[in-house]
């Protein structure tokens, strides 16, 4: 049974950015385009816009949770950022991320305080924090005038890095880190697993969901607030497609919704698949709904490989092959 | 003890929002009580059908919107049949779309907030491919039979209240209904108990996905034209009725009158804000902190000592 969730983790994976690098391939070979030192910069500044979301949301999802507040905490940040950081970007950033681990720490507590399913608290901060950004801005977007920072963000590094995707990547290696070599990591995987029992055996839960939010917020604040200086503008609203694309980098990465399982690699690997597949879709000026076509089918064989009632069926349909051979091995000297 | 602080709590909250209400110029007005209502009936009927999906144990839809768009996208492009069987269309695709996701969770147990997502993600690449991106306009103008006001109130409003009393009678006084709550409560019991839990499953969706196509066809009768994105943000206002209305995440308790009653509440709270001067940013604030304020409150209950 172990051996078969650590495969599933691994596989997704793995047969996710297979199927991606695949699809690159071709899609090069037939539009005749070579790909260039461009296109990698171009995933990684996807990555970086993703990342910062998929990250937390994965993470809550590896202990069991949803946290769909990621997409309205990062308004926020960026909208802090871009008002408070106008002489000074690193302040802007500090406050943003400090706002956005506030925000995660109170959810946390409350979830944690309640034992309350996060998916309802989340979605309720969530829609608040939308209101909270549009009434700070007015409703309008914001425009963010301390160019030097807006042009340092996404200076090209080594033609392949920007600041905004070496600290993503920065990030996803320090919680691989963390997750791998601390008690941590087991213990994330353990509430996710089954919390009562982690309760029991020690784990500290609900003190460990209320850093999980807190790092959360935190992480999407700091995204929000470098994605403003990068567009030079903060947006009250940046609609929920964010969110989805954040949980399929999380899903293909591995990660299951019911908890327990994943590691910060394979959402890693689950991120930069999504973040290449928006990059195949504009290489090779496909319209815009193949990308839409593409993660339908993507999620659709997550969802199916990962349903119990599909496996069981699996297990008992080999089971009774099994026992037929059984059956003809032992009949068949009979017969003849 | 914790029922009565739930009730003391709803007392308390709906007496706070009449005091409210009373000191809002203009509010007890015929022309306002019938603005209220008729924004809150299309939600309110997307929201009844999602009740269904909470109660039989199915969480939440994230594709509501798109869900809702493509229907009534369907519903105009089929005008030209006639209004019958034009809404018929629009209420079998409803029922289609989201009878085949109960298929999948109630046979397979598909997650089936993952499978809404891939969804809504099938449902706009469909139907951008099949518009070309574009505005769908109706080749006949027979919908406009859905705007109607007989009585001086929008046809919407009645049948939203039709509905939620029909979906009342469902859940309670049928076998079906019952057996819904039972699959939501507790699923392998359910199954251990010889209950068809894979065909309760698609009924309530099937229900869910009528209700969701009758809210979509006043969608599309209101605005005429149709997008992909007509639904907006349609998808956290349902989940956001349906929550205030005190309906249980994980399954298994609710009703359809709750969800009525978590619409209106919200429908309400906007028309005050909006009546008093308030920004539509603050309208949002308020409403997500409602939102939160009802899960804790009712939600201590139902979800103390699972976890």
């Amino acid at each position: 049974m172990i051996h078969g969730l650590r495969r599933t983790e691994t596989l997704i994976p793995l047969l996710s950015i297979t199927i991606v690098l695949a699809l690159f391939a071709v899609t090069a070979a037939v539009t005749g385009r070579q790909i260039s030192l461009f296109d990698g910069f171009n995933t990684l500044q996807g990555l970086a816009q993703l990342g910062f979301l998929a990250l937390p949301l994965g993470l809550t999802m590896i202990a069991g949770e949803f946290d769909v507040s990621v997409v309205g905490v990062s308004a926020l940040g960026g909208m802090v950022a871009v008002q408070l950081g106008q002489q000074d970007p690193l302040l802007g950033v500090a406050i943003a991320v400090l706002v956005g681990m506030a925000v995660g720490c109170l959810q946390g507590v409350i979830i944690a305080r309640f034992r309350l399913s996060s998916m309802p608290v989340t979605i309720a901060t969530y829609i608040a924090l939308l209101g909270l950004t549009s009434v700070m801005s007015g409703g309008l977007t914001v425009t963010y005038t301390n160019i030097d920072a807006s042009l340092f963000v996404d200076t090209p590094v080594l033609g392949l890095f920007s600041p905004r995707s070496l600290i993503i990547i920065a990030l996803f290696v320090l919680v691989a880190i963390v997750l791998g070599t601390t008690r941590l990591g087991p213990e994330l995987r353990a509430i996710g697993d089954d919390r009562r029992a982690s309760r029991v055996s020690g784990v500290p839960v609900d003190r460990r969901l209320v850093g999980l939010f807190a790092t959360s917020g935190a992480i999407a604040a700091l995204g929000g607030a470098l994605l403003s200086f990068s567009y030079s503008s903060a947006n009250p609203n940046p609609g929920i497609q964010p969110l989805v694309l954040a949980a399929v980098a999380a899903l293909i990465g591995g990660i299951s919704l019911s908890g327990g399982r994943g590691s910060a690699i394979g959402l890693f690997v689950g991120a930069i698949s999504v973040a290449m597949l928006s990059q195949i879709v504009i290489f090779a000026a496909l319209p815009g709904y193949v990308t839409q076509l593409i993660f339908a089918t993507f999620l659709a064989f997550v969802v199916l490989a990962d349903a119990p009632g599909l496996r069981t069926r699996f297990s008992v349909a080999a089971a009774r092959i099994r026992s037929r051979r059984h059956v003809d091995a032992a009949t068949s000297p009979i017969e003849s | 003890m914790s029922r009565t602080i739930t009730r003391t709590a709803t007392i308390l909250a709906v007496l706070a929002l009449l005091a409210v209400c009373a000191t809002t110029p203009q509010f007890f007005t015929i022309n306002n009580a019938k603005a209220i209502l008729a924004s809150a009936s299309i939600v309110g009927l997307a929201a009844l059908g999602a009740t269904f999906i909470m109660i039989v144990g199915s969480v939440v839809s994230l594709a509501t919107a798109q869900t809702m768009a493509v229907i009534a996208m369907v519903f105009l492009s089929a005008q030209s049949l006639g209004l019958v069987p034009a809404i018929a269309l629009a209420l079998l695709a409803g029922a289609l779309i989201l009878g085949l996701q109960g298929a999948l969770v109630g046979f397979w147990s598909a997650n089936p907030v993952v499978l809404s997502i891939a969804v809504a993600f099938a449902l706009t690449g469909i139907a951008t491919m099949v518009s070309g991106g574009t505005t769908v306009y109706p080749p006949a103008d027979h919908f406009t039979v859905l705007n109607a006001l007989p009585f001086g109130i929008p046809l919407s409003v009645l049948v939203f209240l039709v509905a939620a009393v029909v979906a009342e009678l469902v859940l309670r006084r049928t076998v079906r209904g019952q057996q819904i709550y039972l699959v939501g409560e507790n699923r392998a019991a359910a199954r251990a108990a010889g209950l068809p839990v894979p065909s309760i499953t698609i009924f309530a969706w099937v229900v869910g996905g009528i209700l969701i196509a009758i809210g979509a066809l006043f969608l599309a009768s209101f605005n005429a034209t149709a997008t992909i994105n007509l639904g907006g943000t349609l998808t956290f206002d349902v989940i956001a009725a349906v929550l205030i209305g005190g309906t249980a995440i994980s399954g298994g308790r609710g009703s359809a009158l709750r969800t009525v009653g978590g619409t209106l509440a919200i429908a309400i709270i906007a028309d005050v804000l909006l009546l008093r001067g308030f920004s539509p940013g603050a309208q949002l604030l308020v409403k997500g902190l409602l939102v939160l304020v009802f899960v804790v409150v009712v939600h201590v209950r139902s979800n103390r000592g699972t976890r």
